[in-house]
């Protein structure tokens, strides 16, 4: 079976999840008080950042924060568990494809729910904004160019993140342990970007780049700036590792 | 008889480690934040305790509503995993006993929980501070008041987990909760009566009104929880 077919089974396999509600529910909360507190992006501008940019990135930081972690450990929790019940998982063992395959494919998907809900979030920013216009009789719509741009950002900063946390469900077979690990490393990542050894930390990029995006937008404000040299080599490193781990694990407690 | 049973249940799945493990993790974030920034709190007026958790609790308490959160999602997951809730109906047992199995179960465990992190408290203003008369009446003040607090997220996030059949979809709604409660303004009393953003509040022992209000808030939402959780059983058997 090729690779992009086994892609296609995958998401079949969850087309009845609920999943993208969830997903879709945790991005229209996220820009809620944004839309009702709209008037408290004009007290930014003494920070030196327009209504319109503040708007913006004061969103993507709460999603990046704490949302986007947490909903892919709940990505991750779907993967895992659909084919727990009845053994689903034990059949699809039993077939001759290669299991580092097959776990690739998993996390492509998660890959996948990563994009959609980035873009939920995108598309419900321009909802937002839109509303926020109209309320506030003040653009605060910005360019689709510089928008994509960002969230390309935080998905491209959120990807050793999301091969750690498939590491955990893949290789820990208690449920909650996975859980549990993967949402309690996500708090202390708020204190993470503050140290110098931030970009050990991969629970920390996404929030760590969209900080310093902040940084650069807000001319008053000086926040850490990224450094690619220890980041990219670190994270590639960390990617490769989880993934590798966790194909040469995966379906080896079923397999025992 | 129904409590014991549940702790059986979660012998094997790894509840009472995460919760102890949980606990730990908490209770470390106040000790390394005096570790590292001391000075920042050590000239601060006021009683150590106040210091203490005003500066560390914001965090302790997410650690500790998104170990209930868990904790509640993995305790119906064992019952709806391998169909063994179905088992659990067809016995002389009432499905609410269950629920009141799995509530005591966790209420117990998170008073647990709070009482390691009482103990990192107290560990840090022995260090740090001085413990001055009747530090521990205080401190019991402190951690009773937030265990009152803890009561509604707790039932709220099991009735969750009972309600769906799937883990995601009730960890997913438990995130979805915690991720709004984070993102309520504290200093609203109403909006701060949502159940999972309710543990955020610290007792202040100069506005003791303020603290009784959250009190009669838990109060209320326990009784209306509690009855949400009878009709929910009754209505959804009606169903099935």
């Amino acid at each position: 079976m090729s690779f992009l077919s086994l892609v296609g089974v995958e998401f079949k396999k969850i087309k009845r999840s609920k999943i993208l509600l969830i997903l879709f529910v945790a991005t229209v909360i996220l820009w809620i008080p944004s839309i009702l507190n709209a008037q408290m992006n004009f007290d930014m501008q003494a920070e030196g950042i327009s209504p319109e940019n503040n708007f913006f990135i004061q969103g993507f930081m709460g999603m990046a924060w704490f949302m986007f972690p947490a909903s892919m450990v709940v990505g991750t929790v779907l993967l895992s568990q659909t084919e727990r019940t009845n053994k689903g998982i034990l059949k699809m063992l039993a077939l001759p494809i290669s299991t580092a395959k097959l776990c690739m494919a998993k996390f492509i998907v998660l890959l996948a729910l990563a994009v959609l809900q980035i873009g939920m979030a995108v598309g419900m920013y321009y909802v937002g904004a839109a509303i926020a216009s109209s309320t506030q009789n003040y653009n605060f719509i910005l360019q689709p160019l510089f928008v994509f741009k960002e969230a390309g950002l935080i998905f491209a900063a959120a990807i050793p993140m999301l091969a750690f946390f498939w590491l955990l469900s893949v290789c820990i077979q208690t449920p909650i342990f996975s859980i549990g690990i993967g949402l309690a490393s996500i708090v202390p990542s708020v204190l993470m970007i503050n140290t110098k050894a931030w970009f050990a930390y991969p629970m920390s990029y996404p929030f760590f780049a969209i900080t310093a995006e902040y940084g650069k937008l807000a001319t008053n404000l000086d926040t850490a700036q990224v450094e690619l040299i220890p980041w990219i080599p670190v994270a590639i490193v960390i990617t490769i590792l989880c993934l590798g781990i966790s194909c040469t694990r995966f379906g080896q407690a079923e397999r025992r | 008889m129904s409590v014991s049973l549940e702790c059986k249940k979660a012998k094997r799945t790894g509840f009472l480690p995460a919760f102890f493990g949980g606990g730990i993790l908490a209770a470390v974030v106040p000790v390394i934040n005096m570790a590292v920034r001391s000075e920042m709190y050590l000239n601060l007026p006021g009683n150590p305790i106040q210091i203490l958790l005003d500066a560390n609790w914001q965090m302790m308490t997410m650690l500790n509503v998104l170990l209930v959160v868990a904790g509640a999602c993995l305790l119906y997951h064992t019952e709806y995993a391998d169909n063994a809730m179905q088992k659990m109906n067809s016995l002389p047992i009432r499905e609410s006993s269950i629920f009141l199995g799995k509530t005591v179960l966790t209420i117990f465990m998170s008073l647990f929980v709070l009482v390691i992190e009482a103990g990192a408290v107290t560990f840090c203003t022995y260090h740090w501070f001085e413990i001055g008369n009747g530090f521990f009446g205080e401190l019991c003040k402190y951690f009773g008041y937030s265990f009152l607090l803890m009561l509604p997220c707790i039932i709220l996030s099991l009735l969750i987990a009972e309600a769906c059949k799937n883990m995601w979809v009730s960890l997913g709604i438990g995130v979805v909760c915690v991720f709004t409660a984070t993102m309520l303004p504290t200093t609203n009393f109403a909006l701060s009566l949502f159940p999972f953003a309710i543990p955020f509040q610290v007792f202040t022992s100069s506005d003791v009104t303020q603290s009784m209000h959250y009190i009669y808030a838990v109060a209320a939402e326990l009784v209306v929880l509690a009855f949400a959780e009878l009709i929910f059983i009754k209505v959804r058997r009606s169903f099935e």
